[in-house]
């Protein structure tokens, strides 16, 4: 059943006639005084502001009022309407404050509207998209150019460097001996037979208990000994080589510097506070520079299978060594530098091992017994 | 008409909870609300400044913020991807035996984002502007970013060049720059004064520079080594001292140049910031700041457990014996609450109180100069900052 409220609303307009607020009309930096009259309420209600000044009048929609939110004081209540441009009114005293919410029920707040919101979630998404586009197409595009203009004896002295900072670094030490050096220079050669590598290799093999292997820029390749020490055969250390090498081919050192520096500062844009979301940025940092690295160790392993297969060797070996890496839990991450070691995916690097190996290795074995032996036992 | 004073209306309590609150979804949304956290504070403070009893109002809006800055980042991050790859390309090229080339390269990457980042500030600068009313009529600012980013690259490099003597001249001429640039309505603002009124200012800083200078050439001439460590005791008290000095020459200078802009034909300004007040605002507010963190974060922690005790997620063993799920969860518990906590502290104790104060010094002379004035065209300014949020060289708020 309806209420009849017309005593009341005809309360509220005769406190409002006696109400007095001010306006701004949006012209003139001044305010002005203005007489209040409301009849009605909410939809199809009216506020009549007649200017005590000029005399004139205006007629304001209740349903076009507007509250300026997040006011500092109280005390006062600031009205904007709809198709009055840029016009405030300034209502401060309490009793017409209140009838004017009361005729004006769920006043919304000016800019409160929710309109812009697809609008502004497809501007999200084709900023995602763009930004997906800049770091997943076009710096890998900008990095493979880059390296193919740089030229190979400035990626050779820089190896060199970079290996020797890394040396001191983490107090790397090299192994030689006679025999060793010949069993792996005799490995090199069968691996790299007919290739036309970018600058000539340097192989050699340091003393590090942890099982793994890196490819530096300028074609430096180090092996540890704890991967020589976990070998069971000659063979997955040299599948493990025939990964490295095909890091030096591809160039990877080179590139990955150039890609994850090309992309470094960009996530950040994204995460404004540096504090709270700093630790967000860093992931997806982590993330970007290791989907970089996870497509260069895929094509070193294709590299390595087929340098196998054409030494007369069998690329499972390189399945196998994964697999004791696996068991080894010695996946480490040596930070910039090429690792093979680095990657959860290692299930389907396995497999596509296997699934490279067709059986069909007739070749001699990559060392004989007395070679193998030195090799192993080139640390001393 | 007499000169017009500037009250100060807002509660600090209110602008606690607004900061609380827009603090906390800003966390949860992973920083999307931070637009709206912005577009909040401002208004609120904007409306709590009454020159003349009249609030200023900010009009600017959540949404456009979040539109500049999604173009911003895309244009940032082609700016910094073809910059980071080219500079490398070239310190790749040049270094041939040495990496100290390519460290270098790499170390002063940052360096190209120096002018864009004046470019944004000022940009920046000129939405807020353009955002702003006061009586109802709008401030504004022309263009020109570009114009004060290579000015300021100058004045910068020159100012460290000299060891600090452009300091002054750096200050008042890019002041004037923005000033002159700056409008109310239909009238326009002008810096008048010249540098030279401002080495009067700096000469405190100065001359404590000349002691250090000294104390270090004695040290070097000393060849008793007790003289040579009472020497150097008193360089803290010196460092101490030239950084108050620099922070009084910062303050000095914007009242003295307030002193001299003109809105229009006439309209003059006092703002009278004390060094002494700030100095005390700062270093107590952040103090408190740090101290409250430090006793009401381990609370809401406790808080959190207890609570997960009495529901039965949590048993008195996890105490001793934590599960790592739930330690990982404190964990970022943890980081959440200290990071929202003390940027709200320090919103209430240093940047409501320094805003305060600044304000309450603010008059306005010769307000009849008003009458001639009339509104402006608006600004759409599609950017909205944007820029100077992507690289995180905003204000305060």
């Amino acid at each position: 059943m309806m209420v009849q409220t017309p005593p009341r609303d005809a309360q509220f307009a005769a406190k409002l006639a006696l109400a007095y607020g001010e306006i701004l009309d949006g012209v003139r930096p001044a305010l002005q005084r203005v007489s209040l009259r409301l009849s009605g309420k909410g939809r199809g209600g009216t506020l009549e502001l007649r200017n005590t000044q000029t005399n004139t009048t205006e007629v304001w929609q209740l349903d076009s009022l507007r509250l300026v939110p997040d006011q500092a004081r109280a005390d006062a209540l600031v009205l904007a309407h709809l198709g009055s441009g840029d016009a405030r009114l300034i209502l401060r005293d309490h009793d017409a404050i209140r009838a004017l919410l009361e005729a004006c029920p769920g006043l919304p707040n000016l800019n409160g509207s929710t309109g812009f919101l697809p609008k502004l979630i497809a501007l999200g998404a084709a900023a995602l998209a763009a930004l997906g586009a800049i770091l997943f197409v076009l710096i890998p595009f900008m990095a493979d150019r880059g390296t193919d203009l740089i030229p190979p004896s400035a990626e050779v002295n820089l190896g060199r460097a970079s290996f020797e900072r890394l040396a001191t670094a983490l107090d790397l030490r090299e192994c030689k001996s006679l025999a060793g050096d010949a069993a792996l220079l005799q490995m090199q050669t069968r691996l790299t037979e007919g290739l036309t590598l970018p600058f000539p290799l340097q192989v050699r093999v340091v003393d590090d208990p942890a099982v793994n292997a890196f490819a530096l820029p300028g074609g430096q390749i180090a092996i540890n000994s704890g991967l020589i020490d976990a070998a069971q055969a000659p063979e997955e250390v040299a599948a493990v080589l025939a990964h490295e090498i095909g890091h030096v081919v591809n160039r990877d050192g080179t590139r990955g510097m150039l890609r994850s520096i090309g992309s470094f500062g960009i996530v950040g844009l994204m995460f404004g506070d540096a504090i709270g979301t700093s630790a967000a940025a860093g992931v997806a940092q982590q993330m970007i520079s290791s989907s970089y690295s996870r497509e260069a160790e895929i094509a070193a392993d294709a590299f390595a299978h087929r340098q196998m297969t054409r030494a007369g060797l069998p690329p499972s070996a390189l399945g196998d060594m994964f697999v004791r890496m696996q068991a080894q839990g010695l996946g480490q991450d040596m930070g910039v530098f090429r690792s093979i070691a680095t990657h959860p995916e290692f299930q389907d690097r396995i497999g596509a091992a296997m699934a490279a190996d067709t059986g069909a290795a007739t070749g001699a074995p990559v060392a004989d017994a007395a070679g193998w032996q030195a090799l192993q036992g080139i640390c001393g | 008409m007499s000169a017009l004073k500037t009250d100060f209306g807002g509660d600090r309590g209110d602008l606690f909870t607004l900061m609380l609150r827009t603090s906390f979804l800003t966390v949860v949304t992973f920083g999307i609300y931070r637009f709206w956290r912005t577009t909040r504070l401002r208004r609120w403070y904007w409306s709590s400044i009454r020159p003349g009893g009249v609030p200023l109002e900010y009009t600017g809006t959540p949404q456009e913020k979040l539109a500049g800055f999604f173009v911003a980042v895309i244009v940032l991050a082609l700016y910094i991807a073809l910059f980071n790859l080219a500079g490398l390309f070239v310190a790749f090229s040049l270094s041939e035996n040495d990496l100290s080339y390519l460290t270098f390269a790499i170390g002063s990457a940052p360096l190209a984002l120096v002018p864009v980042i004046l470019a944004a500030r000022y940009r920046a600068r000129r939405y807020i502007l353009s955002r702003s009313t006061w009586l109802g009529i709008r401030f504004g600012m022309d263009g020109g970013a570009w114009g004060y980013a290579w000015r300021a690259c100058m004045y910068w490099v020159l100012t460290l060049a000299t060891l600090g003597l452009l300091w002054p001249l750096k200050t008042f001429q890019l002041e004037k720059y923005l000033t002159d640039r700056t409008w109310y309505g239909t009238a326009r603002f002008h810096q008048h004064g010249s540098p030279f009124m401002l080495y009067l200012l700096a000469l405190p800083f100065y001359v404590l520079g000349a002691v250090i200078a000294g104390v270090i050439v004695l040290i070097g001439l000393e060849t008793d080594t007790a003289t040579q460590g009472w020497y150097a005791l008193s360089l803290p008290v010196f460092a101490i001292l030239l950084l108050v000095s620099g922070i009084y020459f910062r303050v000095a200078s914007v009242r003295a140049m307030a002193g001299l802009k003109e809105l229009g034909d006439g309209m003059e300004f006092g703002l009278e910031p004390r060094t002494g007040r700030l100095l005390r605002i700062h270093v107590f507010g952040n103090l408190i700041s740090l101290i409250l963190v430090s006793f009401v974060s381990p609370v809401i922690l406790g808080l959190v457990v207890g609570f997960l005790y009495l529901i039965g997620q949590v048993d008195a063993d996890a105490i001793t014996n934590t599960p790592p799920n739930l330690a990982g969860f404190m964990a970022v518990l943890t980081w959440i609450t200290v990071f929202i906590l003390y940027g709200v502290f320090r919103q209430v104790f240093v940047t409501y109180p320094t805003v305060a104060h600044v304000a309450e010094t603010l008059e306005v002379e010769e307000p009849a100069v008003l009458h001639g004035i009339r509104q402006r065209a608006r600004d759409n300014n599609r950017e909205a900052g944007g820029f100077a949020e992507a690289l995180d060289v905003g204000a305060a708020f």
